[in-house]
């Protein structure tokens, strides 16, 4: 028996109501509802929710990437860092999530889904101790 | 050195310092329980990628799945929170490995337990290799003297074999090894003893006597005890064969004890059944064969183009109420070259060590044995082969005709020869002259009592009165003539005045 992931729910939500009218829409989403409905599998909307917006992101070439720093980040390095992530994701869209993580001490961090560039003075400091340990 | 000094120091390692920053493959942890981890997010990681806790706990990828990633935790997984972050390394799971391992006792990870300090250590040995392959073995011709007369002599052990202890509890399994161990004082072989799901306390025992006998020096100790997670136990052997096959590619020789290979099963059907892994006979997972025949595999004779070395390896497997045909054993049987089987009846028999010299075999080591041993052993094993057989007669005493009883009597002193008291190992040289006395029939007017005392005595003498006999056994692996008739005359007139001392 295969079982189906709520990930192959989601695909397939993305699948059906891809390139639809308003319209159309409104109507297939009615039908989702049903269909989770029926199968006893509402509970688990949520995950399905979310995964079918990782889907989309990744289809449409939206990028969502978290960035931490210390100090609020201005508009030029704002619009640098767009410009970078676009390039290295191979992605039409960037969405910046900004967070103000003052333990960072200065630099920044990037989180794009699993992927994390750890720019930050404390990781440059935790990586100078550990070399200085080592060789000690 | 002044503070001055340290700050100039520390000023340059800093300079030397160059940051290299990389993209890290994150995930959280979703669930964790009995050393087990479920970790979200981690693409494109590896199996069995060694990935980093939050803590700095190591963990190994092992269940790769659609969205979610089974790791087992190296270590303490009480402070492993859901939602810690883990990250990938890239890398698999390695042992830190150098010289100055040897004579001390690490857990299954590399780090020292022994309370000596940390180990300095240059390199790393990734735990999973692929075993040398064909071209560049060679087959085994140096023998692993264990100093047992049973084994060196009918089950003869070469270096680079696999030859499995297999056995009840409380036969001596665990014994051969150490006495093993204890023999390779001066022979040019390193030990690594993996100890795997064993009792503290048995390991201390065991450490301590390595110490006394002076064999730590050229010991390894790998230890997962019974009270760390079984991922310890399941790692332990892979550690204990990078630790030999580092020392191997320095051209050595090594041997490496797995003591035992039941539990480590154990362990790994327990990580297995926690991973959902489908279960299968006995409950161990499908794939417990490879388990074993992968860590053996490793073991090997390297020929000299490739840099010569070779791991031999006694691999230990206990039984229950002695059923070989056990999942298990039939398992490490089929893969080893040969078994020394022990027996609860023999050893409360007094025949200590209690091998069963019917069951027991050495596949390849009878071309790694010297000329000198393989000559009186060839008569020895017919001798305890034609007593077996008549054995079942023996009650009829007096009914029996001359040959027969005689038979039976060689064959009373054969099995009395071949008993000895453990940490007690023998000299090659001793060896053979004692089986030679036993099987040109020099021992079969001595009483059966007297057997242990008449063998004692012998050596003793003949290691003054035969010495041609001994430096040719030293020199070539063989006697001629000469050394013969030297080892003949000091038999003959020992026991002339070992039965006058008697009468």
């Amino acid at each position: 028996m295969t079982v189906i992931s709520n990930n192959d729910i989601a695909r397939a939500i993305y699948l059906v109501s891809k390139d639809k009218s308003r319209a159309e829409q409104s109507v297939i989403s009615g039908k989702i509802v049903k269909f989770l409905f029926k199968k006893r599998m509402l509970s688990k909307a949520s995950d399905i929710l979310s995964r079918l917006n990782v889907i989309i992101n990744k289809e449409e070439g939206r990028v969502v990437a978290k960035v931490s720093s210390a100090k609020k980040l201005d508009h030029q390095s704002k619009t640098y860092l767009e410009h970078i992530l676009k390039k290295r994701y191979a992605a039409k869209e960037i969405f910046l999530d900004e967070n103000l993580d003052e333990k960072l001490l200065g630099g920044l961090k990037i989180r794009v889904n699993d992927e994390v560039i750890d720019l930050s003075v404390r990781n440059k400091i935790k990586k100078l101790q550990e070399y200085l340990t080592k060789s000690a | 050195m002044n503070s001055n000094h340290i700050v100039e120091n520390l000023k340059k390692e800093i300079e030397n310092f160059s940051l290299q920053l990389k993209v890290e493959k994150v995930g959280q942890v979703l669930e964790v329980f009995d050393g087990i981890a479920k970790v979200s997010g981690l693409s494109d990681i590896k199996s069995s990628e060694m990935v980093v806790f939050q803590n700095g706990v190591v963990g190994v990828a092992l269940n790769l799945e659609e969205d979610t990633v089974g790791v087992i935790i190296l270590g303490d997984f009480s402070k492993i929170k859901e939602g810690d972050e883990v990250k990938t390394t890239g890398r698999i799971l390695e042992v830190p490995v150098s010289n100055s391992i040897l004579g001390r006792v690490v857990n299954a990870v590399g780090v020292p337990v022994d309370g000596k300090g940390t180990i300095k250590t240059d390199k790393t040995y990734p735990i999973e290799k692929v075993a040398p392959g064909v071209v560049t073995r060679q087959s085994v011709s140096e023998p692993v003297a264990t100093g047992i007369k049973v084994i060196d002599a009918i089950i003869p052990v070469g270096r680079g074999q696999r030859e499995l202890i297999i056995g009840d509890r409380q036969t001596g399994k665990t014994a051969i090894a150490i006495d093993t161990i204890l023999n390779q004082k001066g022979q040019n072989l390193i030990c690594v003893y993996v100890s795997i799901g064993q009792k503290d306390s048995k390991l201390r025992k065991i450490e301590a006597r390595l110490e006394e006998g002076g064999a730590m020096n050229y010991t390894v100790i790998v230890s997962a005890s019974a009270s760390e997670p079984a991922a310890m136990s399941y790692v332990a052997p892979y550690t204990g064969v990078s630790i030999a096959e580092y020392f191997m590619d320095q051209g050595k020789d090594v041997l490496v004890i797995y003591d035992d290979l039941s539990k480590h099963a154990v362990a790994y059907r327990e990580i297995s059944l926690l991973l959902r892994r489908p279960p299968g006979r006995e409950a161990y997972p499908g794939d417990v064969f490879y388990l074993h025949s992968r860590l053996l595999e490793r073991a090997c004779r390297r020929n000299a183009k490739y840099g010569g070395g070779s791991i031999t390896a006694f691999p230990i497997v206990e039984t229950q109420a002695g059923d070989v045909s056990a999942y298990i054993p039939t398992n490490v049987i089929s893969i080893t070259d040969g078994q020394i089987f022990l027996e609860t009846d023999l050893f409360y028999k007094g025949i200590r060590p209690a091998v069963n010299v019917g069951l027991s075999v050495s596949r390849v080591g009878s071309s790694a044995q010297i000329k000198a041993m393989k000559k009186v052993a060839g008569t020895l094993k017919l001798d305890l082969a034609q007593f077996r057989e008549l054995e079942a007669f023996a009650q009829f005493g007096s009914d029996l005709d001359e040959s027969t009883k005689r038979q039976l009597e060689r064959g009373k002193r054969a099995v009395e020869v071949l008993k000895q008291l453990q940490y007690a190992p023998i000299k090659i040289e001793n060896q053979i002259v004692t089986l030679y006395a036993l099987t040109k029939g020099f021992m079969d007017d001595v009483s059966l009592e007297k057997i242990k005392e008449f063998e004692a005595g012998l050596i003793e003498y003949s290691e003054r009165n035969a010495k041609v006999f001994y430096k040719e056994i030293a020199e070539s692996k063989m006697w001629t003539e000469k050394g013969e008739e030297q080892l003949k005359k000091a038999i003959t007139d020992f026991k002339s005045s070992f039965q006058k001392a008697k009468s």
